[in-house]
């Protein structure tokens, strides 16, 4: 049987401007497949952009070079990575006025 | 005539795997994180499904993760045997804690030993100061100041609504102010649970562990400076044993390398109510906390977990 862990890298967080994920191990795995479930959201015309970065050492980073993921309002998101190296995290920010988003985001790995 | 001991001894001893180990009679438990993450969960405080309802002590314990451990100067490095290790990682926040959980139940009372190889570390800072950058000798790095502290502990309750407690073993590295203290302490009072909390009936938790800050007592022959190694990219693993009695409610042993601490003698705080759900609990918890804005880690190699019944 493949190994597999789902870990919760951000829990029940509101986020209001630009931010990154801590970073996280996943060299044992294949594949990585990050969901972004949107608790709620507040602002008009306000939208979370997330996209993936990659790391050889989870201390200096660049983008995985993914398309961004675009919210704007709450629900279930999803991607998958493949080839990602060893480290993984988000980067995401939130833009218009008043914006928020309280999110928890899991990060599903196989391998 | 072959003695059934002997011969236990002879297998252990004769598997690369466990000869590093000395456990009791019976072997529960055997993780090598080389196979995944064998059990060890991230905890989270009691919740009514209301996430907005878990004591913030509690709400950001951190995920396990399985590393190679890897850094920026070398590449990875590996475990002890294989290539991965269970890691804990606190954020980059002073006082942040991150906290691994293992959960069985008992059998039948009476010594539970928990043995492992950790090491430990602070995030590699490269902006230091210029005197610090200045007064570096080349072997004591100011990284090591950077390490705050790691924790064994259990959760243990007696039967149906029967007597709970926590036994608690701390390697202090630094106090709050960044000094040097390196050694072994107890706890000297039950950690607020959430009935307490939700019942008005404790302060809100500073240390995960205590009701206060303050609430720890030095382990008697318990200082003991560890194998840092000077930087934050090189990793020593230490042997670790640590061995309790839930039928006297009280450490027995820690040893940690050479270095064997008697805790027979040092109490253990006791729960005054009682608890619901939790008959025959036996939970393991392994945490990691920084006193400063630096991550801190916690590497496990293998974890043995061994009964005597």
């Amino acid at each position: 049987m493949r190994q597999s862990f789902t870990a919760v890298v951000e829990r029940n967080v509101r986020f209001d401007a630009e931010f990154t994920t801590e970073p996280y191990e996943a060299a044992w795995a294949n594949e990585a497949r990050w969901f972004v479930r949107v608790l709620e959201a507040t602002g008009d015309s306000a939208k979370l952009e997330i996209h993936p970065q990659i790391s050889p050492d989870g201390l200096f980073w660049c983008d995985e070079g993914s398309t961004s993921l675009v919210v704007h309002s709450p629900g279930l998101y999803s991607f998958a990575l493949r080839d990602f190296g060893g480290w993984l995290r988000l980067h995401g920010d939130v833009h218009g006025e008043s914006g928020s988003f309280k999110v928890i985001i899991y990060v599903v790995l196989k391998g | 005539m072959t003695n059934i001991s002997d011969l236990r001894l002879a297998l252990i001893q004769a598997d690369p795997r466990l000869s590093k180990f000395n456990p009791l009679s019976r072997i529960l438990v055997y993780d090598d994180f080389d196979d995944g993450i064998n059990g060890w969960s991230e905890l989270i405080g009691n919740h009514d499904g209301n996430l907005d309802n878990v004591r913030p002590i509690m709400a950001d314990l951190r995920p396990p993760q399985l590393s190679n451990c890897t850094f920026f100067d070398i590449g990875t490095h590996g475990s002890v045997q294989g290539s991965y290790a269970l890691k804990l990682a606190t954020r980059a926040k002073a006082n942040h804690m991150a906290q691994l959980i293992k959960r069985l139940t008992f059998v039948r009372e009476g010594l539970v030993q928990f043995e492992t190889y950790f090491t430990y570390k602070a995030e590699q800072i490269f902006k230091r100061s210029r005197e610090e950058a200045t007064t570096w000798d080349g072997n004591f790095d100011p990284s090591e100041l950077d390490f705050g502290d790691l924790t064994f502990s259990n959760d243990v309750c007696e039967g149906h609504e029967g007597t709970r407690y926590h036994c608690a073993l701390r390697y202090l590295n630094t106090d709050e102010h960044g000094k040097l203290v390196q050694k072994w302490m107890y706890k000297t009072s039950v950690q607020t649970s959430t009935k307490m909390h939700r019942a008005g009936i404790a302060p809100p938790a500073v240390d995960y562990h205590v009701q206060h800050p303050d609430d720890w007592g030095e382990v008697p022959g318990g200082y003991q400076p560890l194998c840092y190694n000077e930087v934050p990219t090189k990793i020593n693993w230490h042997y670790l044993r640590w061995c309790f009695d839930t039928k006297t409610r009280r450490n027995t042993e820690l040893q940690v390398n050479d270095q064997v601490m008697n805790l027979r003698d040092i109490p253990v705080p006791v729960y005054e109510i009682t608890y619901k759900g939790l008959s025959h609990l036996l939970n393991f918890c392994i945490d990691v906390r920084t006193h400063r804005n630096v991550r801190n880690f916690l590497y496990l190699d293998s974890v043995l977990i061994s009964v005597d019944w």
